[in-house]
């Protein structure tokens, strides 16, 4: 089963873009439900991004790329 | 607090590392507390303080404020007495209003004691520019620290020498100053450098404070430097590895004490050296390095040594001018080209 990593829409206020700092987790390892996976990066701001499911990790977005509520950032195969 | 990854490719930020080791280390001793500007509920300007209020409360993580002189002289009387704080300079280039805390007393109380009291420290302190912060925000002011005895001090390149180099730095009974480099932290205004973020151990662990790391190696070339520096002579030897020369790169880690040993072995091997250094070129790092090979009975260099350093000029604000001022891959591989047309 296949399940989407997007940006929550409630992880900051207003529509501001944000900006990948750092996956905190390499591209194909496995993750847990809950870990922490990513770090956005909004008007100097730091929001963390949970993995919503336990699976193997396929990044979509890298790090220093633009991203707004709602963005694909990664795949979670299980 | 979210848990990060227990997986082993789990990886952090500088930031997030130094958090943790100072997590650590306060669950384990209760004489350990911390103390600076807004290092409290924001976390630390940096992020390396984050998540350290919500767990241990406002009585072991102060803020306080804006006197340095103030904040850094009580750390000094609550080492003395026992504690073991760590204060954070906000950046580096503020010591000017506190360094007589710094170093008429943080430094020297346990040579003036005759060794009774100890001053077991750490002062943390962000160093480095490359995002327009200017003159006053922006320095490394590296061989101003290493220049004064009486301090340890460290500077990591990664996350896994920042976390191990933070727990021997809280374990340790000298005053060690800790200086991490903003564009390393993780936090993506200050500029992101991938290659600081990596795999981090979640048991607490130490880097022994005075040794250097082999980075990369190689037969043609030394490369020396240290935090954002070591980042762009890992490039710079990628590019020269194209042109089909072998560049070794070590990262220096700690200034006091100096591992001279490791870089006059890599040296003895290649013959060639450039230091690379975001601090002011004379006066500094990259002349103690290039000293400390050249004065050893045993050094046989191919071709005279250089150096990519700061310019001598206070820091410019305009990005254009700050760019053109900065140590870059660029800069080491045309350094090493210039080496080779003079020998």
């Amino acid at each position: 089963m296949t399940t989407e990593i997007t940006v929550p829409a409630d992880l900051w206020e207003g529509e501001t873009e944000g900006v990948i700092t750092a996956w905190l987790v390499n591209d194909g390892a496995e993750v847990a439900q809950g870990d922490l996976v990513a770090e956005v990066m909004v008007e100097k701001a730091q929001y963390e991004i949970e993995a919503p499911a336990t699976g193997r990790l396929s990044i979509a977005k890298e790090e220093d790329e633009v991203v707004s509520k709602g963005t694909l950032i990664a795949t979670l195969e299980s | 607090m979210t848990t990060v990854t227990k997986s082993a490719s789990r990886k952090l930020t500088i930031a997030r590392a130094m958090a943790e080791a100072t997590a650590q280390e306060m669950r384990v001793d209760p004489r350990v507390f911390v103390m600076g500007e807004d290092v409290g509920p924001l976390g630390g300007v940096f992020g390396n303080t984050r998540g350290l209020f919500d767990e241990f409360g406002p009585e072991r993580v102060r803020d306080t404020p804006i006197s340095e002189t103030a904040f850094i002289g009580a750390a000094v009387g609550a080492a003395s007495d026992g504690m073991r704080p760590i204060v954070e300079l906000m950046f580096v280039d503020f010591f000017g209003v506190c360094m007589d805390a710094i170093y008429n007393l943080m430094a020297k109380n346990t040579y003036f004691s005759g060794g009774k009291i100890p001053v077991p420290m750490v002062l943390m302190t962000s160093t480095g520019g490359g995002y327009s912060d200017a003159g006053q925000h922006s320095q490394c002011l590296y061989g101003t620290f290493a220049h004064l005895p009486g301090m340890k001090v460290v500077v990591p390149s990664n996350a896994y020498d920042a976390k191990g180099l933070m727990t021997a730095a809280i374990r340790d009974d000298n005053p060690v100053v800790f200086m991490y480099h903003k564009a390393l932290q993780g936090m993506g205004w200050l500029g992101t450098e991938k290659g600081a973020t990596v795999a981090v151990p979640e048991e607490a662990y130490t880097v022994e404070i005075g040794k250097a790391a082999v980075t990369r190696e190689g037969s043609d070339l030394t490369l020396v430097s240290l935090g954002a520096g070591v980042h762009h002579c890992l490039r710079a030897a990628q590019a020269l590895e194209a042109e089909g020369f072998s560049a070794e790169v070590i990262d220096l880690r700690s200034l006091v004490p100096l591992d001279r040993e490791t870089v006059r072995e890599s040296v003895a091997k290649t013959g060639r050296l450039v230091v690379v250094d975001e601090d002011y070129h004379s006066y500094g790092v990259s002349g103690e390095i290039i000293a400390s090979v050249a004065e050893h009975p045993g050094c046989r260099l191919r071709a005279a040594p250089k150096r990519v350093a700061y310019p001598d000029i206070p820091i410019p604000f305009a990005p254009t001018m700050e760019q053109w001022a900065l140590p870059n891959a660029d800069k080491i591989v045309a350094a090493f080209h210039q080496m080779l047309s003079e020998s």
